[in-house]
C-alpha cells in the first residue's frame, strides 16, 4: 500500500490544481489578475531535493505529460518543462544545502522560471499576445504569491513525507 | 570540438528539443480527432476528476449559499420589483411566439436556423494553467456531443467544443485567443450589423468584434447574438453587450469591445448546443445521393 503513496500523492495535486481554479470565488478571477497553481511543480521541486533528482525528473515527465494531454492538449510543453527544471534544480541543489528555507526559495524560483518558460513558448505559438510588462503585472506577481503561500503552507509536509519515502527506499 | 559533441547531457537536452518541437507541432495542426492514448488517458483522468470534482462543488456550493443568505433581504426586495414586469412580458412572449408559429405555418417553415437541442453537462474540470481557456465536461460521443458544438449557459454563449472522447469533451472557452476561434455575430442595432468575433482582450476581459462598417452608429449596450451562419452554431444565442466603440487599425472597419453576458469563470451546469438544422439536411442530402445511386 505504501508504495503507491507517493504516486497518488502527485495524482491528487494534479487534481488539486484543477479544483483551485473551479472553487475560488469568481471574484478573484473575475478582477484583472491571472492566478495560475502551480502546485505540482512545488512537488515534483520538493520531491527532486529530498528523494532523488531521479525521481523528480521520472515524475515530472509523467505528469508533464499527463498536464499536456489533460490541460492544454499542446503535448511537449509541460513535458519538456517539468523534468527540465527539476533537472537544473538538482544542479542547484547539490551545490547548495536541502536547508526548508534554501529548497522553498528555490523552488519558488523554479515556478517563476516555469511561467516564464511558458510564457515564451505560449507566445511563440500564438496563444497568448499579452507584452511582458502586462504579463508581469497581471499574472506572474499574483501567480507567484499565490504559490509562495502554497509553498509555505506545504513545505512542511512535503519534506517529512519525502524523506519518510527516502528511508523507505534506504531500507528495502 | 569532438568532446563537445560527445557531451552527453547536451545531446540529450538537444533530442529533446527536437522531440518537443515535433510533438508541439504534431498537436497544433488541425486534428480531426485524438489519438487513442490520449483518449484512454482523458477518459480515465475525468473519471477520477468527476469522482472528487462532484462532492468538492457540492461542499463549496453550501458555503456559497450560507453567504448568498445575508443579501437575501435585499434581492427579495429587488426581485419583486423584476416580478412584476414579468407578468406582462411573459404575455407579450406568449401571443408573439404563438403569432410566430401561425405564420411560419403559413410560409410552411418547418425548421429555422435558430432551433437546437441541448444536451445538458455538468463541468468536471478546468485548466489550471490558464493560457488556453479550458474545461472539461462530462459529456461524450456516447451522449452525442462532437466536435465544433457550440456550448453555452443559461445566459449566453461560453465556447466551442475542441475535441471529444467517448465519456467527456473539452470545451474552448471564448476568451481563448486563437486564431480558429471565430464567429459570425450580428449586433442588433437599428439596422443589423455583421461581424466576426475574433480575439479576446485579456486585461479588460472583453470580446472583440470586428468588422463592422466604418459609418455604422453602434451604441453602448446593444445586444450581441450570433448569427448561425458560420454553419457550427444556431442563430440567436446571446453573446454579449457593446461596452465601446473603436476604429481599427487603418480605419476602414470599427471594432466593438463586447462584455461576455455569461460568466466566463463561474461555469458550473452548461449546455452542448446541437444544431437541428444542419444534421436534417445532411441525412437527407445524403439518403438524396444514396437514392440517386441506386437508381443509376
Amino acid at each position: 500500500m505504501i508504495r503507491f503513496l507517493l504516486p497518488a500523492l502527485f495524482a491528487f495535486l494534479f487534481i488539486l490544481e484543477s479544483l483551485f481554479v473551479e472553487l475560488i470565488p469568481a471574484e478573484l478571477f473575475n478582477s484583472d489578475r491571472i492566478l495560475a497553481p502551480h502546485f505540482l511543480m512545488a512537488g515534483i521541486l520538493f520531491l527532486t531535493a529530498y528523494l532523488s533528482p531521479k525521481h523528480g525528473i521520472i515524475y515530472g515527465l509523467i505528469f508533464g505529460f499527463l498536464f499536456d494531454v489533460v490541460y492544454t492538449e499542446i503535448i511537449g510543453i509541460y513535458l519538456f518543462v517539468f523534468p527540465f527544471i527539476a533537472y537544473l534544480f538538482a544542479n542547484m541543489i547539490r551545490v547548495l544545502q536541502t536547508n526548508i528555507l534554501v529548497v522553498s526559495i528555490l523552488s519558488l524560483a523554479g515556478i517563476a522560471l516555469l511561467e516564464i518558460g511558458v510564457y515564451q513558448l505560449m507566445l511563440l505559438i500564438k496563444i497568448t499576445d499579452l507584452d511582458f510588462s502586462t504579463y508581469v503585472k497581471i499574472r506572474l506577481v499574483p501567480t507567484l504569491i499565490l504559490n509562495l503561500a502554497f509553498i509555505i503552507l506545504a513545505a512542511y509536509p512535503f519534506k517529512k513525507q519525502f524523506e519518510k519515502a527516502s528511508d523507505r527506499l534506504r531500507n528495502d | 570540438m569532438p568532446q563537445f559533441f560527445l557531451n552527453k547531457r547536451l545531446i540529450m537536452l538537444l533530442v529533446s528539443i527536437i522531440v518537443l518541437v515535433a510533438l508541439i507541432g504534431f498537436s497544433l495542426r488541425e486534428r480531426e480527432e485524438l489519438t487513442w492514448p490520449e483518449k484512454f488517458v482523458k477518459d480515465s483522468t475525468s473519471w477520477v476528476q468527476s469522482l472528487v470534482s462532484r462532492p468538492a462543488n457540492y461542499i463549496a456550493g453550501v458555503v456559497e449559499n450560507l453567504q448568498d443568505l445575508q443579501n437575501t433581504y435585499q434581492e427579495n426586495k429587488e426581485l419583486k420589483k423584476r416580478v412584476d414586469d414579468m407578468a406582462r412580458l411573459e404575455a407579450k412572449v406568449y401571443s408573439l411566439e404563438k403569432e410566430n408559429e401561425e405564420l411560419q405555418e403559413i410560409l410552411d417553415k418547418q425548421e429555422s436556423l435558430a432551433d437546437y437541442e441541448p444536451i445538458q453537462a455538468v463541468r468536471i474540470a478546468r485548466s489550471p494553467e490558464r493560457w488556453n481557456e479550458l474545461i472539461v465536461i462530462n459529456k461524450g460521443t456516447a451522449n452525442g456531443v462532437e466536435k465544433n458544438m457550440a456550448v453555452i449557459t443559461a445566459k449566453g454563449l461560453i465556447g466551442k467544443v475542441k475535441s471529444t472522447t467517448p465519456f467527456s469533451a473539452t470545451v474552448q472557452l471564448v476568451s481563448s485567443i486563437d486564431p480558429t476561434n471565430r464567429i459570425s455575430a450580428i449586433l442588433q442595432a437599428e439596422e443589423p450589423l455583421y461581424g466576426t468575433i475574433e480575439g479576446y482582450d485579456k486585461k479588460n476581459e472583453l470580446l472583440l468584434l470586428k468588422g463592422l462598417p466604418y459609418d455604422a452608429k453602434v451604441e453602448k449596450g446593444q445586444n450581441v447574438v450570433t448569427t448561425g451562419m458560420g454553419g457550427i452554431f444556431p442563430k440567436d444565442l446571446p453573446i454579449g453587450k457593446v461596452v465601446k466603440v473603436v476604429p481599427d487599425e487603418f480605419g476602414l472597419n470599427q471594432t466593438a469591445y463586447i462584455k461576455p453576458e455569461a460568466n466566463l469563470y463561474d461555469v458550473e451546469h452548461v449546455m452542448v448546443v446541437k444544431k437541428s438544422m444542419i444534421s436534417v439536411d445532411l441525412e437527407e442530402s445524403l439518403k438524396d445521393s444514396e437514392g440517386e445511386e441506386e437508381g443509376n
